[in-house]
């Protein structure tokens, strides 16, 4: 490897090496441990805008969002199912009781689970719980 | 669209044809096959893993937390639409999700530049404050500021591999340029971006 071609490594992907292209970091490694006072001011350079870069807050998913992914999961499915695609039989199943009692009563009386999905009671309950966001204010007030 | 084209959107089977990259393993490859067989603990799996990258991916690519929360929304929708007909090993879907993501992105960045900025809703000012010390107390809104101030497409190259950490393969294949086009576009989004926070440099902050 060559210095400009360490250089230009460093300007693209900045100073951790795990970002370095898999085909070159071996050897840019080696070269910059064979060259330590030729690579030092730039890898401190690249190294310093990596760390602001990395101040840059990463957003959290609220539970909003997470529970309208959720229930988007729940509705597309129930259309593709109606074109006739194989999906998500076990969640028909599991909210299409839960969901008609829910309408009727606007009380979650309990979720009717297939055997196997008892081991993912958590998951089942908050798939559920989403599946109630989904139905229209109107249905359940009548 | 062709079956093809839907199943390998950004060209990564072709990609592959060529030599530059022989084989890869899809780590997201069995939670979307049971997430296409309607498992609900494999649904609630891929959220936790793919919602906060498609969320971080809009919101540094759009910098509008609510546009971000929009596309992340309608990029998981399409997962879910996707899952039942994935067929492995045609490209990774993460990668694939990235296209999508990227796509809505590009649609709301466009759909910005169309309107009158006279009728866009008034936006928080970007640029440096006057109290220089209070910005360097918040590095990490000079940061983002800087990030959307820079061109899209360098912009997009380094949320790509600085953010999302694809590598330069996956980044470059989703953005459709060469290796050599991305390394460019990330040396001089890195430079700008190396200038705009040349305040916020270790040993700097609050002087």
């Amino acid at each position: 490897m060559t210095a400009e071609r360490f250089l230009a490594l460093l300007a693209a992907y900045g100073a951790d090496r795990r970002r370095w292209p898999d085909d070159e970091r071996a050897t840019a490694e080696a070269f910059a441990a064979n060259n330590p006072d030729l690579v030092r001011p730039s890898l401190v350079e690249a190294d310093d805008l990596d760390a602001l870069l990395q101040r840059s807050p990463t957003p959290q998913v609220s539970r909003d969002l997470r529970d309208r992914v959720l229930a988007a999961a729940v509705s597309t499915g129930g259309q593709a199912r109606r074109a006739g695609q194989m999906w998500i039989d076990r969640l028909t199943l599991a909210f299409g009781a839960g969901w008609a009692a829910a309408a009727c009563a606007g009380v979650v009386a309990g979720v009717v689970l297939t055997g196997h999905m008892t081991a993912n009671a958590e998951a089942d309950a908050l798939l559920y719980q989403a599946t109630l966001l989904s139905v229209d204010d109107m249905e359940v007030l009548g | 669209m062709t079956a093809a084209a839907v199943l390998d959107p950004i060209g990564l089977t072709g990609t592959i044809a060529r030599g530059r990259m022989t084989t890869f393993a899809d780590p997201d490859e069995e939670l979307v096959r049971r997430v296409g067989r309607g498992d609900p603990a494999a649904i609630q799996a891929l959220v936790a893993r793919k919602l906060p990258r498609m969320l971080a991916l809009a919101q540094r690519m759009l910098g509008d937390p609510v546009e971000a929360e929009d596309v992340a929304q309608e990029a998981m929708t399409r997962a879910w639409r996707q899952a039942p007909r994935w067929i492995p090993g045609q490209a990774r879907f993460d990668t694939w999700l990235h296209r999508v993501g990227l796509n809505l992105c590009y649609d709301r960045l466009r759909r910005r530049r169309e309107i009158p900025s006279d009728l866009l809703p008034d936006r928080p000012d970007e640029g440096p404050a006057p109290d220089r010390g209070l910005i360097a107390a918040d590095v990490g809104v000079a940061v983002n500021a800087a990030l959307a101030r820079l061109p899209d497409r360098q912009r997009e190259a380094i949320v790509l591999c600085h953010y999302q950490e694809l590598t330069n393969i996956e980044a470059a294949a989703l953005m459709q340029v060469s290796i050599e086009a991305l390394e460019s576009l990330l040396s001089r989004g890195r430079r700008a971006l190396r200038l705009a926070l040349v305040d916020h440099r270790p040993g700097t902050e609050g002087a």
